[in-house]
């Protein structure tokens, strides 16, 4: 695989470190309050160093799943973002890195843990003309609140305790949450469900298929099932981007489509799988980016009051973690990508414990240690047990095969149960499983990879609802409501060193995203976020 | 023949309905609803989330109930609303609906263009070089799946031409070569199983037909080789041909479901599949409803053309 250097996105003004960001939440000092999540590293897709970059050109990216529709609110799937992202902003964004930075809002200060405002930045005009002010966020907050047809309000576990808006002056909105929750910052950051749009634009669009935004990219048309085209914003609030003068997202479901489309130089760049990237490996007419993304593999399992199986044992649990070697997961799976993952996945942040704790104590493979333990609870000789998982994508069910044959060698006695993903999604939200092999993927904040340990939750409630530990459930509520980073990290921390010891849920590995583009395109990266964000700053030669 | 084309008619009605009843219930008792995927994963959701989103799709009446709001919305044109995009089933299916029957058409006509004089040819030259490679051919057409075909043309004028098929569709009252160059490959991916079928059809007919008394008759009394073929013997040949073709109309539209996927066309099959990995119920039953009632009226026409071109069967 090529594996180029690295660089990242052209930096807008100078890069702000948590630091700096928490002053200009006006709380470094204070100590009340922070601003939320997410700076520091994120492993970031190499992407190749260019020369100065061009303008002008076009690039034509194939999407592996279609927009549906891009609507700004309420999007259920990821291909919805993928087809509206060139287009939004929201009040803060993130860099490659996750980094987080002011994007319409030029500060924010946190005048209380429920009240904050936020300025928005002046001279910044959508797609239309109409310059941004605190009434286009309202009215924006108004329907994240709420998402309208053709979004759903099955998105609104994303949206934090925003209880309401209020437009101060034509550049200051007031934002008042019910409680203190952390979640904001990354929620806006992320800007999957929190776009700005002018005030009246579902009254004179139709949002599903048009859109106005701020986004480096003005949309020209999007047809469903065919893709979506964007033509240069040239008054885009970033000088001189974007680079390109077009955008075109193509959808192409199969990967051998894809494939073909790049060799044929109908398309520029594509997201593929390992092997379909690895048919481009040497080829001189194309580079392959890789990255790993917020997706990691979880092996999760219930706990429930009257039953009494071998795993509400904590030893066995144990066991099962110490049984499991990820490393060859990663190689018979993965051909050798991929990394150790705990429950918040490697790359999110400061928040992930380091590679070296996962690897060399949590996650450590102790074939050894695993069968004391098994021996310790009583079950020397093992246990039958079954584990669902997704029929497709076929990864889980090789991961699965490989797990069977690791926990064999303790006794366990695996049987795998292969389900539609529907009936999977169905039954592993009623808790109808004893194993589930299943996935996560990107969240705003870091809380969105613990909520379900907080004991009140819906989820909680269904897989968990025997099990008990109190540090733990304090720990989750009070990382919910922390709003001091630097406090607020430490928790985590903690908490994620109590759930590897629980291992409630055995997390697994963390997979690497492949996107293979044509030497033409410079400047690109695989998102961690799984998104292509990388466009809005590539160039063409 | 009138009272017969309107008694074939009439036996459409309740066809399409027990079709229609199979079809909401087919997808209502697969496992998981939209609901189920539109929440999967999400620990954050809460209960009166979740009921909103159910509320707000309207999956809050009983199944007779919702049957019935179905049907007879369908009955005036209105399919329902799209779960994921809110857009109406029937604007969608209206888009989607050209692009099959364009693909089915091509895929029809290759087959019967190429599969009948090829099963001619080799009926008339049994045993021959030409006979050989056709029932060798017609053989490998049959057993090859047509996303298999689909993908290796895809992937072979890739590397060797460095082509493929415009990505974006292009209607055919736009710009015919442009449409022509999209649908080609695809027509012929899901061609060849019919045209294979066709031709040891008409392979297999022409011998029987061929061997009959007046065949026989018709080239003692003088007349030319090429005239008793094509006059005499082809004509009552194509008659158990036409059968199969309408038969072969819904293995062509099950074809087009994948093969349009893999082209990235996006027509009623593409949004067929589409619509069941996201559990989107209207989008999949005005889909399958409009499948089905392609098949019924395929087959209501080879039955009318049936009786055409044999009287016989319109009088029984």
């Amino acid at each position: 695989m090529s594996d180029n250097p690295t660089k990242d996105t052209p930096s807008e003004g100078h890069e702000l470190s948590r630091r700096e960001l928490l002053v200009k939440a006006g709380v470094v000092g204070a100590g009340a309050v922070a601003a939320g999540s997410l700076a520091g590293k994120a492993t970031a897709a190499p992407s190749r160093v260019g020369a100065t970059p061009k303008k002008g050109g076009k690039i034509t990216f194939a999407l592996e799943q279609d927009p549906v529709h891009i609507a700004p609110f309420g999007g259920i799937l990821t291909a919805n973002h993928w087809g509206k992202e060139p287009m939004y902003e929201s009040l803060i964004e993130w860099d490659a890195k996750l980094n987080r930075r002011p994007a319409l809002a030029e500060s924010w200060k946190v005048v209380d843990p429920r009240t904050i405002d936020f300025t928005i930045r002046k001279g910044v005009r959508f797609h239309n003309g109409k310059e941004v002010t605190a009434a286009d966020a309202k009215y924006s907050f108004d329907l994240q609140a709420n998402p309208p047809l053709p979004g759903s309000v099955a998105v609104l576990g994303q949206f934090p305790s925003i209880e309401s808006t209020e437009v101060r002056s034509k550049y200051v909105l007031r934002m008042k949450l019910k409680k203190p929750d952390a979640r904001v910052f990354g929620y806006l950051a992320w800007t999957r469900y929190s776009a700005i749009v002018p005030e009246g634009m579902y009254q004179q669009v139709n949002a599903g298929r048009e859109g106005i935004g701020t986004g480096p990219f003005r949309l020209v048309s999007f047809v469903p099932g065919q893709g979506v085209e964007y033509v240069a914003n040239p008054n885009y609030r970033k000088k001189g981007l974007p680079y390109l003068s077009a955008l075109s997202l193509r959808t192409l479901p199969d990967e051998q489509a894809r494939i073909a489309a790049l060799r044929a130089g109908a398309i520029d760049g594509a997201t593929l799988s390992a092997d379909g990237a690895r048919a481009f490996q040497g080829d001189r007419n194309f580079v392959v980016l890789r990255g790993l993304t917020a997706a990691f593999r979880e092996l999760q399992i219930t706990q429930k009051p009257g039953e009494t199986k071998p795993w509400h044992d904590k030893r066995v649990r144990q066991a099962v973690n110490f049984a499991i070697n990820r490393q060859e997961i990663l190689n018979r799976v993965y051909n050798g990508f991929g990394e150790y993952s705990g429950h918040v996945p490697p790359g999110y942040g400061p928040w992930p414990l380091t590679r070296a704790e996962l690897r060399n104590t949590y996650l450590k493979h102790d074939l050894a240690k695993a069968r004391t333990l098994m021996r310790q609870a009583g079950f020397a000789n093992g246990f039958d047990v079954t584990m669902s998982t997704f029929s497709t994508p076929l990864d889980f069910g090789q991961v699965a095969a490989v797990i069977k044959a690791q926990l064999d060698r303790i006794g366990i006695n695996l049987t795998i149960k292969a389900e539609e993903p529907g009936t999977f999604a169905a039954n592993n939200g009623a808790g109808r499983f004893e194993w589930d092999l299943t996935a996560r993927g990107m969240r705003g904040d870091v809380d969105g990879y613990v909520a379900e340990f907080n004991p009140s939750s819906n989820a909680y409630k269904a897989w968990y609802p025997g099990f008990k530990n109190v540090r733990m459930w304090r720990l989750v509520g009070n990382g919910f409501i922390q709003l001091d980073d630097d406090k607020r990290l430490k928790m985590y921390k903690e908490l994620q060193k109590i759930l590897l010891d629980e291992q409630l849920q055995v997390p697994l590995v963390a997979v690497t995203k492949f996107q293979v583009f044509r030497k033409r395109v410079k400047n690109m990266y695989v998102a961690f976020s799984d998104f292509n964000t990388g466009l809005k700053t590539a160039w063409v030669e | 023949m009138v009272g017969f084309v309107a008694r074939r008619m009439l036996l459409t009605i309740p066809t399409v309905l027990g079709i229609s009843v199979v079809i909401f219930l087919m997808v209502r008792l697969m496992p998981g609803d939209i609901i189920d995927v539109l929440f999967a994963g999400d620990v954050t959701a809460t209960p009166e989330i979740i009921e909103q989103a159910r509320a707000q799709l309207g999956l809050t009446g009983s199944y007779p109930e919702q049957y019935w709001n179905w049907a007879s919305g369908v009955a005036t044109g209105d399919f329902g609303d799209s779960y994921r995009n809110a857009e109406p089933v029937a604007d969608i299916l209206w888009r989607a609906l050209p692009i099959t029957l364009e693909l089915m058409i091509l895929a029809l006509l290759i087959a019967v263009v190429v599969g009948i004089p090829l099963g001619v040819v080799s009926a008339v030259r049994r045993d021959s070089a030409s006979d050989y490679a056709s029932r060798v051919g017609g053989l490998v057409g049959i057993s090859v799946p047509n996303f298999w075909l689909a993908t290796l043309l895809l992937l072979f004028t890739s590397r060797v031409f460095g082509w493929v098929p415009p990505l974006q569709y292009t209607s055919f009252f736009d710009d015919p070569l442009t449409n022509l160059s999209q649908f080609a490959l695809p027509a012929l991916s899901i061609s060849v199983f019919t045209l294979a079928i066709v031709m040891r059809m008409v392979r297999a007919t022409m011998l029987e037909v061929l061997s009959q008394d007046y065949v026989r008759t018709a080239r003692a009394k003088g007349v030319r080789r090429r005239l008793v073929v094509y006059r005499h013997a082809l004509r009552n040949a194509l008659i158990p041909v036409v059968t199969v073709v309408g038969f072969e109309i819904g293995i062509l539209m099950g074809g087009a479901a994948i093969v349009e996927t893999i082209f990235g066309l996006p027509g009623v099959g593409y949004v067929l599949l589409q619509a069941i990995f996201n559990r989107d119920f209207p989008v999949v039953q005005g889909a399958t409803l409009l499948l089905a009632v392609t098949f019924v009226a395929a087959n209501l026409l080879v039955d009318i053309v049936y009786g055409w071109l044999d009287p016989r069967i319109s009088q029984e």
